[in-house]
């Protein structure tokens, strides 16, 4: 006797987080048996917007891509457009370029815990690594003036250089912050209530996670050993290494500690950073037209691999950005992995991407509500590939 | 397994003081590079326009009443900016600054968003040509 299957439908205004994504899972009693998601519901056409802007004006632009990992989006594209400009940012630039990076990754790692903790029911926890998130935001907001949107990054260089007194409330404010990830560390594999809603949840293999392509910290608690900042350095990470953190286990609480244990990596370089800053100019010239040329800037972002494919015609415009967010990469598996899962894990597992939808709302395929849902036979499918491929010929 | 983890760092915070700030009766000091109001100061300005050029808001215009005099006067659009910084950047003479006190700019009147820079006369001049172009036509009959 075929059991009640229901379809539940997720968002798009109540999904995991304060942000527009349409989710739908179909339940066997609490057991899902399969899961899609929609996006598309905070697309807001900056990719086109910026073919019709210069490049300085499209910098600002997409610093507004994503409100918590602004500061890596205009490095990602600065990076390419100084290449495709040949443009030599001095050294001194570039660390601080990684400066700012990496406490964006703690200010959006700590966001992300406050975040997982609240979807788990643990509320204390949300309020306390949200308290002490405060002191990364002072910290940026001191270095550049803004707690968000930080507009550090010109084509060439950065804004703000550093100072000794600048550099010693950032070292202060690491030292407490250190202090207090030890402590969220202890208490995120010892609480009861935390451990029960993730060890052994949403577990991923290796194989999988290699097989799903999933990016950043979530890959990386599958020892997937998939990090840019070690791959291929760009900025100043060849002279300021990073060590890759690792876990085995590939469930929801290795994705926690791994960006827990991210964390002492990220205050290692930023100690480091202060120590060693190179010497020099803070900026390099740029010209306002960029020759013509297509290149493409990887970084890694607080959630993974950010991609940015950019392409000059030789004017003072571009002639096409493209961007893709970790998000993207990570949501398909996740609606993968659901199946199986009891409904109850569904906003533990989405929030454990750390989903970013308006990062992810790059592109909309807009279909005519009036038309009714088609079905194809074979035989239409059939036909339907070979005309294809003719066109492809 | 612990029972209780969190227990110890809760007493604590009872005896911390509040985290969070009671603005607008408590103020933090405003962090020198805060980016707040744009102010310009025209005594050096040559009307090269590349703060205009490269506003990704395009928020500022630059009105050129006599090039060879070197009288600007400047009209901002509070509302438009971001408040990137971008035409401090840009400028060589060192005339636009942002405001690291004045960022409080909620107003009741919408015309307290646009704010003339320049020598009061000139600024009455801009004032008196832009009423004159956007005056509308006399209807006929």
């Amino acid at each position: 006797m075929p059991s009640e299957r229901f379809v539940i439908p997720i968002g798009p205004q109540h999904p995991a987080l304060k942000e527009p994504g349409h989710f739908e899972f179909s339940v066997e009693g609490e057991r899902v048996t399969g899961a899609t998601v929609r996006l598309g519901y905070a697309h807001r056409g900056i990719e086109k917007a910026c073919e019709e802007r210069n490049w300085v004006q499209s910098l600002y632009l997409l610093e507004r891509i994503c409100g918590i990992c602004s500061h890596i989006h205009t490095t990602a594209y600065c990076l390419g457009v100084e290449r495709l400009a040949g443009v030599e940012v001095p050294p001194r630039a570039q660390a601080i370029r990684v400066l700012i990076a990496e406490l964006e990754r703690v200010h959006s790692h700590l966001l992300w815990l406050g975040v997982a903790a609240h979807e788990a029911g643990f509320d204390t926890l949300f309020m306390y690594s949200w308290r002490d998130r405060e002191t990364v935001m002072d910290v940026l907001e001191g270095l550049t003036g803004n707690r968000v949107n930080y507009s550090a990054n010109v084509l060439g260089g950065v804004k703000y250089d550093l100072d000794e007194a600048r550099a010693e409330t950032i070292r202060k404010g690491v030292d407490y912050l250190e202090a207090r990830t030890y402590y969220y560390l202890e208490l995120v594999v010892h609480d009861p209530v935390f451990v029960q809603r993730t060890r052994g949840i949403g577990t991923v293999t290796r194989e999988q996670a290699e097989w799903l392509g999933l990016v950043g910290p979530a890959a990386r608690a599958s020892n997937v050993a998939r990090d840019l900042r070690v791959e291929s350095p760009y900025a100043a990470y060849d002279l300021f290494p990073v060590q890759m953190v690792l876990e085995t286990a590939g469930d929801l609480e290795a994705r926690v500690s791994v960006r827990l244990k991210e964390l002492f990596e990220s205050y290692r370089v930023i100690r480091t950073i202060l120590d060693k800053l190179p010497t020099g100019e803070i900026k390099g010239r740029m010209p306002k037209k960029v020759r013509e040329g297509e290149t493409v800037s990887r970084v890694e972002a607080p959630r993974g691999e950010l991609f940015y494919f950019i392409k000059s015609n030789g004017t003072d415009k571009a002639e096409r950005v493209k961007v893709r967010t970790p998000t993207l990469c990570n949501l398909a598996p996740m609606m993968t992995l659901a199946i199986g899962h009891q409904l109850a894990d569904m906003p533990m597992l989405l929030a454990g991407v750390d989903p970013c939808f308006s990062c992810n709302d790059r592109s909309i395929v807009v279909r005519n509500a009036q038309e009714a849902e088609t079905r194809w036979t074979w035989e239409q499918l059939r036909r339907y590939g070979i005309e294809v491929y003719k066109c492809k010929r | 397994m612990k029972i209780t983890t969190m227990l110890g760092d809760v007493l604590r915070s009872l005896l911390r003081p509040n985290s969070t700030q009671q603005y607008p009766a408590e103020r933090q000091p405003d962090p020198e590079r805060l980016r707040g109001k744009l102010v310009w100061n025209g005594e050096k300005c040559t009307g090269c326009a590349l703060c205009v050029k490269e506003c990704p808001a395009l928020a500022i215009e630059l009105i050129t009443l006599d090039k060879a005099a070197k009288r600007f006067v400047m009209r901002y659009h509070i509302y438009r900016c971001t408040f990137c910084a971008q035409c401090v950047e840009n400028c060589r003479f060192g005339c636009l600054q942002m405001s690291n006190t004045d960022w409080e700019l909620a107003a009741a009147d919408k015309s307290a968003f646009t704010v003339y820079y320049g020598k009061e006369h000139d600024i009455e001049m801009a004032r008196s040509a832009q009423a004159a172009s956007t005056k509308p036509e006399p209807a006929e009959g």
